[in-house]
């Protein structure tokens, strides 16, 4: 009975589920962007054409595409982080211990509110005539409005307000777990709050940080909605590049080849980061 | 390392950017006009009544109700049974396992999704809830598996050790002591597990047919147009949203109590 | 619901058996087996709302499903990844009728019971909707991508003509419709080509013209980025759109608006019709004859998602209605406007790569 016991096969499930589901689909994608559209009909024929068509296709606009989504994607990772930290430390270190779970709680509450809808609601906010222009020009800060949405701005607003929240608790999570004699005793040693922080708790944080930062990257570079709704397509990501390629003429080859780049980017990504996280930690 | 003062006017500001798109969204829910923008003419239920009779609105909310505790118990399941396995025996092969177990994490949703797609149409297998579901699983089994994890430590591994010695058996021991000991964390993980499926939009838009989850319901009300109706709705998913949050920390609270 | 919900999840120990509950109900549910009393309709998105669909499900007692798509590329992957017999009705483009047809997707109608004579005779277009003396679709809805804009910051003059699309003086708040085979055949109106003569020739010209203009919009977008740019201001003018932008919110917002420039605009045509490999016809072609009837129609050209012209002049509706969708300007419209033109596939795609041009740009 022993060798059959939950220890020895437990894991097979949750392995066969991602071997099937998530494994086999990437393979057939990788097929399909091997493929070319025949008369309508897709047929496996080992070719790179959808891969250069990414390289030369519509005047180079997909390598921008990829471009673009690189640097929106930086950007928004990077503000996440700056925005996020500060109130995960005053979070940690700041509010009574009683109190945060609670504080915390409410921080990240707008996080359940749908996502397609937060996006909607940013561009209400951004408009001409929304809250933020509103404001301002009563403060007299603005002689007339300006337009804010429609933007690489607008879409990197909207990712930072999302992923802060993330950022906020995976940062959180790390910090509370420091043990406080470390901050102790590098105060006993006559280090002052600054030099703590620079030299005791900002390196001990630093898993906490890449986790947020890489799951924000991810989960970004990867997202359709924020920069449709509100990026107003002044420019053009490649998760947009993708869906052009699906909607009108259904082109599941090039969008497959696209998905592919888009997904060597994720692991390059990966492999940089790869050192701060620990996975199985989270 | 920063001031008494600071420190909240920082929270202040962080907390004002977090919640002003969720403050503009719940007032014009209440809306008089047809635009959701100033100035504002409300208060008015007209839209919050078109958004109850709205059957589109109830079914996504039925829908993804069904597809998020759906997944999300499968999820946990795997993820129970995987970070058990992994934890309480060590193999050969265990590095790679655990890299395939978290793999899909670093892959974006888009591309899941549509590789799915791909997938389910070459063996001819049809959209619905089902598929969407067990894309939802894909995407956050290695979530319920890192969380339950971690919190498998040798702490409890003594426990069930005394259980055995004490003659019960595998499932015994695994039903009655080491279930009941990550009983916050197992729900934990389904609770987070759910959020993520409630709230999940490409997957289910890539692998949906009739039954569409809310957050496509939204997206396409939202492409025939701006309504204060959009508004309501997304006040109506909020405040289940926080319900359901109110009452898992209810949960969570009640059961670390219980523990100590 | 929500209180028995609660009821079950407070107690912990029953926590399991919800999730548990939850899995059960996915299986018994009946949305998951395909009962015998449903209609599939695939669709645009204005046959969607209940006003429309619920006098014809209770009258036959049927569950009416329907799915939205966007394009006709969709409409066709989304059947090649389903089983025959899972479509019943297909809402479709006209201009796409005679290639649907040719992949032998649509069944033909019973030509002597549809209400062929009170369609607007524009919109008959049997080249389009017979193939071999046999009817195929209906047409049903109808429309224009043209120019819509904000009366009271356009000058009138300025939008009587098409070149009001890159007219500097608008610099920054011009709005374009992100579709790109409309908004690209209104570009070539105002550059003086016709949209059926658009080839390959004509798409240097276009992309230059393309480029100018994205310099000076301040959006491209769906029609609720563009709609939501016009109500608050940060665009004035909406580079093809029209009343299916505007119609619905006239009587709130007076101030938006649309027209035709002298040198016309894009008619779009939607036709309905049966799947050839359908079970169920004979219900199906009864959803037809209902969405062709007056009420049907009225229910049609009122749509929640959007507001157009429907296609039989006996559409029941009020006079409000009418003025909202300018019903009796409609010949001088007709007149002045160019059927939506299909490009063929070569076409086609050499279009959708100067648009992600654009876009990228």
């Amino acid at each position: 009975m022993k060798t059959l016991s939950l220890k020895s096969w437990g894991h097979l499930p949750a392995l066969a589920w991602t071997a099937a589901f998530f494994v086999l689909p990437l393979i057939a994608m990788l097929l399909m962007s091997l493929s070319e559209r025949i008369e309508g009909r897709i047929t496996l024929t080992w070719t790179f054409a959808n891969y250069q068509a990414f390289l030369t296709k519509a005047e180079g606009t997909f390598v921008g595409a990829l471009i673009n989504s690189v640097e929106v994607t930086l950007l928004t990772t990077v503000l996440s982080v700056l925005v996020a930290y500060p109130l995960a430390y005053i979070l940690a270190y700041r509010i009574p211990r009683q109190w945060q779970r609670l504080v915390l709680v409410l921080t990240v509450l707008p996080f359940w509110t749908s996502y397609v809808i937060r996006s909607y609601s940013w561009l209400l906010v951004l408009s001409e005539n929304g809250i933020i222009n509103q404001s301002l020009l009563e403060l007299g800060l603005l002689s007339e409005p300006v337009g804010m949405g429609n933007s690489r701005f607008a879409t990197v607003l909207g990712f930072v307000h999302f992923f802060a929240m993330l950022l906020t608790l995976t940062i959180y999570a790390n910090l509370v777990q420091i043990k406080e004699s470390y901050r102790k005793a590098a105060a006993d040693l006559g280090a002052n709050s600054l030099q703590t922080f620079w030299h005791v708790t900002l390196p001990l944080s630093l898993p906490g940080v890449a986790v947020g930062a890489f799951l924000t990257f991810v989960l970004a570079i990867g997202d359709y909605i924020t920069p449709q709704i509100l990026g107003g397509s002044k420019e053009l990501l490649l998760p947009q590049a993708v869906m052009l390629q699906l909607g009108r003429q259904a082109d599941f080859p090039l969008a497959s080849a696209l998905s592919m780049v888009l997904m060597l980017v994720v692991t390059a990504a990966f492999l940089l980061s790869a050192r701060h996280l620990k996975m199985g930690r989270v | 390392m920063v001031g008494r003062f600071a420190s909240w006017a920082y929270l202040g500001i962080a907390l004002l950017f977090i919640f002003l798109p969720v403050l503009v969204l719940i007032q014009f829910s209440f809306q008089g006009g047809m635009a959701p923008v100033p100035p504002f003419d409300g208060p008015s239920l007209r839209w919050w009544a078109k958004v109850m009779a709205n059957r589109k609105i109830t079914d996504g909310l039925w829908n993804s109700l069904l597809v998020g505790l759906g997944s999300a118990f499968m999820a946990t399941v795997l993820g129970f049974l995987a970070a058990y396995a992994m934890a309480r025996k060590r193999r050969r092969l265990s590095g790679l396992y655990q890299f395939l177990l978290m793999a899909p994490i670093t892959v974006s949703y888009l591309i899941i999704g549509m590789g799915l797609q791909i997938f389910f149409n070459h063996l001819g297998i049809g959209k619905s809830l089902w598929v969407i579901g067990i894309g939802h699983v894909v995407i956050n089994l290695p979530l319920t598996f890192a969380i339950l994890y971690s919190q498998l430590g040798e702490h409890q591994a003594n426990i069930e050790r005394a259980a055995y010695d004490l003659g019960a058996s595998d499932a015994r021991v695994v039903l009655e002591i080491t279930v009941p000991m990550l009983w916050p964390s197992l729900l934990a993980a389904f609770f987070i597990a759910a959020t993520l499926s409630w709230d999940e939009f490409v997957i289910a838009f890539l692998l949906s047919r009739f039954d569409v989850t809310l957050p496509v319901v939204i997206w396409s009300m939202l492409r025939s147009g701006l309504s204060p109706e959009l508004n309501a709705a997304g006040t109506l998913v909020f405040g289940i949203s926080i319900l359901a949050v109110a009452l898992v920390e209810l949960l969570l609270w009640r059961a670390r109590r219980n523990r100590a | 619901m929500i209180s028995s919900f609660t009821r079950n999840l407070i107690s912990r120990r029953r926590a399991l058996q919800l999730g548990a509950a939850g899995l059960a109900t996915m299986t018994i549910t009946p949305k998951f087996a395909k009962a015998a009393d449903e209609l599939n309709c695939l669709v645009w998105c204005d046959h969607t709302h209940a006003r429309l669909l619920d006098p014809f499900a209770e009258k036959h007692g049927v569950t009416i499903n329907v799915k939205e798509y966007e394009g006709t590329g969709t409409a066709y992957s989304l059947v090649e990844q389903s089983q025959p017999g899972d479509w019943d009705v297909f809402v479709i483009d006209s201009v796409d009728v005679p290639g649907a047809v040719e992949k032998g997707l649509l069944a033909e109608l019973p030509e002597a019971e549809m209400p062929w004579d009170d369609i607007f005779p524009e919109l008959r277009q049997p080249q389009l909707h017979f193939k071999d003396g046999k009817l195929y679709a209906m047409p049903e809805k109808f429309g224009y991508n043209s120019i819509a804009f904000n009366n009271t910051r356009v000058a009138a003059e300025d939008v009587a003509t098409a070149a009001v699309m890159w007219n500097p003086k608008y610099s920054g708040r011009i709005a374009i419709y992100n579709y790109y085979i409309p908004t690209m055949e209104m570009v070539a109106l105002g550059l003086g080509i016709r949209p059926d003569t658009i080839t390959q020739m004509s798409l240097p010209a276009i992309r230059e013209k393309l480029l100018e203009m994205k310099k000076l919009a301040s959006v491209v977008g769906d029609v609720v980025t563009t709609q939501n740019a016009l109500l608050t201001g940060a665009a004035d003018i909406l580079v093809a759109g029209g009343e299916y932008t505007v119609a619905g919110m006239m009587v709130e917002k007076p101030e938006l608006d649309w027209t035709l420039p002298k040198e016309g605009g894009i008619r779009w045509g939607q036709a309905i019709g049966v799947f050839a490999d359908s079970a169920k016809k004979d219900l199906a072609t009864e959803f037809v004859k209902y969405i062709l009837s007056p009420q049907g129609q009225g229910a049609l050209a009122t749509a929640d998602c959007y507001w157009a012209m429907p296609a039989n002049a006996k559409a029941e509706l009020d006079d409000s209605q009418k003025k909202q969708l300018r019903w009796d300007q409609q010949p001088g419209f007709i007149a002045n406007s160019h059927p939506y033109f299909i490009p063929d596939a070569d076409l086609d795609a050499a279009m959708l790569d100067v648009w992600t041009e654009v876009l990228g740009a």
